[in-house]
């Protein structure tokens, strides 16, 4: 027991919030603290293959405010969330840009595209 | 003369006056800013719309759901302009407000306040010590950041272990700030799981349970705050001070209702959820006059908040058609045991089910939920799997079971083992 790896977990599937504890010994994955089945499979599932939402914001010109906000279309995978944020940083794009718009196209290798949250009206030139 | 007013372009005001819109009232909504969508403008995380619209909408995202059906409307919209006053007489009200194009007087039947909520500031909690600049709340911090890419500070201290806290926390993280240390009074986050686990433990962002700030130190910008641990009544300990470096403070501590303006033309407030006292289709004590929304009480959940613009929105259409096919009297309704605050406080028996949104004073699974009359008889027995303060829950009490009394009561009790 001593030298597999345990880790804890929040479960976020329902608002008991049950703190869950893994371990891991590469052939199974053992779950304590879970009141129910979906806080298993929670489990598994974050170990296996925890994935994220990245949301943010890139510099725009031209338009009401220096800020738009992205973020990446579909789940990408925690590890990866750090090579999305640096992908972003540095972005600059020009007004018009309609909601949903891709700024990025499979960013950082993620299979997901980086789309704008809103709408940005041009406004100066 | 307008049907009715919304005063109020967040996500609650823009639903309702789509619904009323919809209903074929002639509806003006009049917003402070210059765009609509309110508070969503600036929450740029995903998780909206997971109760509405099944699926976890970025906040411009689920503002503009509602936002493209009011632009293809003729509902008048009026931004950029204030409500400097208003005259509620029963007949017909009178809005004046300040408009880019002059002070403008609107004649309106009804009005939908959805002014929702400000946040709560270092001269409403104990912090000792200086003011100088560099003290921050979070939902301007978060504004800051999201919307004109401002950083607070390279050292930043959050104060509060809420939802908006730990958000801002992430956000900062994401936009480079590596040094971010959040402390809050009680023993864990009081926020909603899925942000403990997506915005600090993703993270690693450092946080110290039991803490709040004594004093902040900085003559012109802050410097440092002096730390000091609290006991389980909040009681500082002494002796456990301990001073940290930073150069910002945002402070996450807290959202109250903006019921300032009700309260200005008579409506009732109540000292519970700090919103109007409303009915069952969200009516204050001032007649024909609606709020909705975060100004009535703290939703954790937009699509809540949001609800309550679809009941309102009834409500106004019920006012209009002057059909009064309530039956004689009304109820109040008041938290009980274990229950923080509750809304409607008052059932004036319009509705055969009433929709009530209540916060829970403790933590527990599977509590015994009653609903009590005067003489402490249990008029029904409700179940959840589990409590907690930070999760605001929901319940449908059908009328039937209420209508004969004039005062009932919401009681949560911990299970006994």
């Amino acid at each position: 027991m001593s030298k597999q790896k345990k880790t804890s977990i929040l479960c976020i599937r329902c608002p008991k919030g049950c703190e869950l504890k893994v371990s891991n010994n590469k052939k199974d994955i053992k779950v304590e603290g879970n009141e129910c089945r979906i806080g298993l499979e929670y489990a598994i599932e974050e170990i296996k293959n925890p994935v994220r939402i990245v949301a943010s914001t890139i510099s725009i010109l031209n338009s009401n405010y220096p800020r738009l906000p992205v973020r990446t279309k579909d789940t990408i995978p925690k590890n990866k969330i750090k090579k999305v944020i640096e992908t972003i940083r540095g972005v600059t794009i020009k007004a018009p840009i309609k909601q949903g718009q891709i700024i990025i196209k499979n960013i950082a290798n993620t299979g997901s595209d980086l789309i704008a949250e809103r709408d940005m009206e041009r406004v100066k030139n | 003369m307008k049907d009715v007013v919304v005063i109020g372009g967040g996500p609650s005001g823009v639903a309702c006056a789509v619904t009323l819109f919809d209903k074929g009232f002639d509806v003006g909504i009049i917003e402070i800013n210059e765009e609509l969508g309110g508070l969503l403008d600036q929450c740029i995380h995903d998780g909206f719309g997971t109760k509405l619209f099944n699926e976890g909408l970025s906040g411009p995202e689920f503002a503009s759901r509602f936002i493209e059906k009011l632009d293809k409307s003729t509902v008048e919209i009026m931004l950029n302009s204030f409500v400097k006053s208003v005259n509620p007489s029963d007949k017909t009200k009178e809005i004046t407000c300040i408009t880019p194009q002059g002070v403008k007087k609107v004649q309106t039947k009804s009005i939908v306040y959805a002014i929702g909520c400000r946040e709560r500031n270092e001269y409403e909690i104990l912090i000792g010590g200086s003011r100088p600049t560099g003290v921050l709340t979070a939902g301007a911090v978060q504004r800051l950041v999201n919307l004109y890419g401002i950083l607070p500070g390279k050292n930043v201290i959050i104060v509060g272990g809420g939802d908006v806290g730990m958000i801002v926390a992430r956000h900062l993280f994401l936009e480079g700030i590596n040094n971010i240390f959040m402390v809050y009074p009680e023993e864990f986050f009081t926020g909603l799981p899925r942000n403990i686990q997506q915005c600090i433990l993703d993270f690693d962002i450092k946080f110290q349970p039991q803490t709040i700030v004594k004093n902040i130190i900085g003559s012109e910008h802050i410097e440092a705050v002096e730390l000091v641990k609290v006991d389980e009544n909040w009681n500082p300990i002494n002796g456990t001070e301990k001073t940290v470096k930073c150069d910002s403070l945002i402070l996450s501590v807290g959202l109250i209702p903006y019921s300032d303006k009700l309260e200005e033309i008579g409506a009732k407030i109540d000292s519970y959820t700090n919103g109007p006292v409303v009915n069952e289709y969200f009516e204050t004590t001032v007649n024909g006059v609606f709020a909705i929304g975060n100004l009535v009480q703290i939703f954790d959940y937009v699509d809540d908040a949001v609800e309550t613009a679809f009941i309102a929105a009834d409500g106004v259409e019920q006012f209009l058609k002057n059909k009064t096919h309530k039956k004689d009297g009304f109820i109040n309704l008041k938290p009980g045991e274990n229950v923080n605050c509750l809304t409607p406080q008052r059932i004036d028996k319009f509705l055969d089910e009433i929709s009530i949104f209540f916060r829970p004073g403790i933590t527990c699974k599977t509590p015994k939920i009653l609903l009590i009359n005067k003489e402490g008889k249990i008029l029904k027995k409700f179940s959840k799997p589990f409590v907690r303060p930070s999760t605001l829950e929901n319940l449908k009490i059908p009328l039937k079971i209420i209508e004969n009394e004039d005062e009932v009561s919401l009681h949560v009790k911990a299970k006994e083992d």
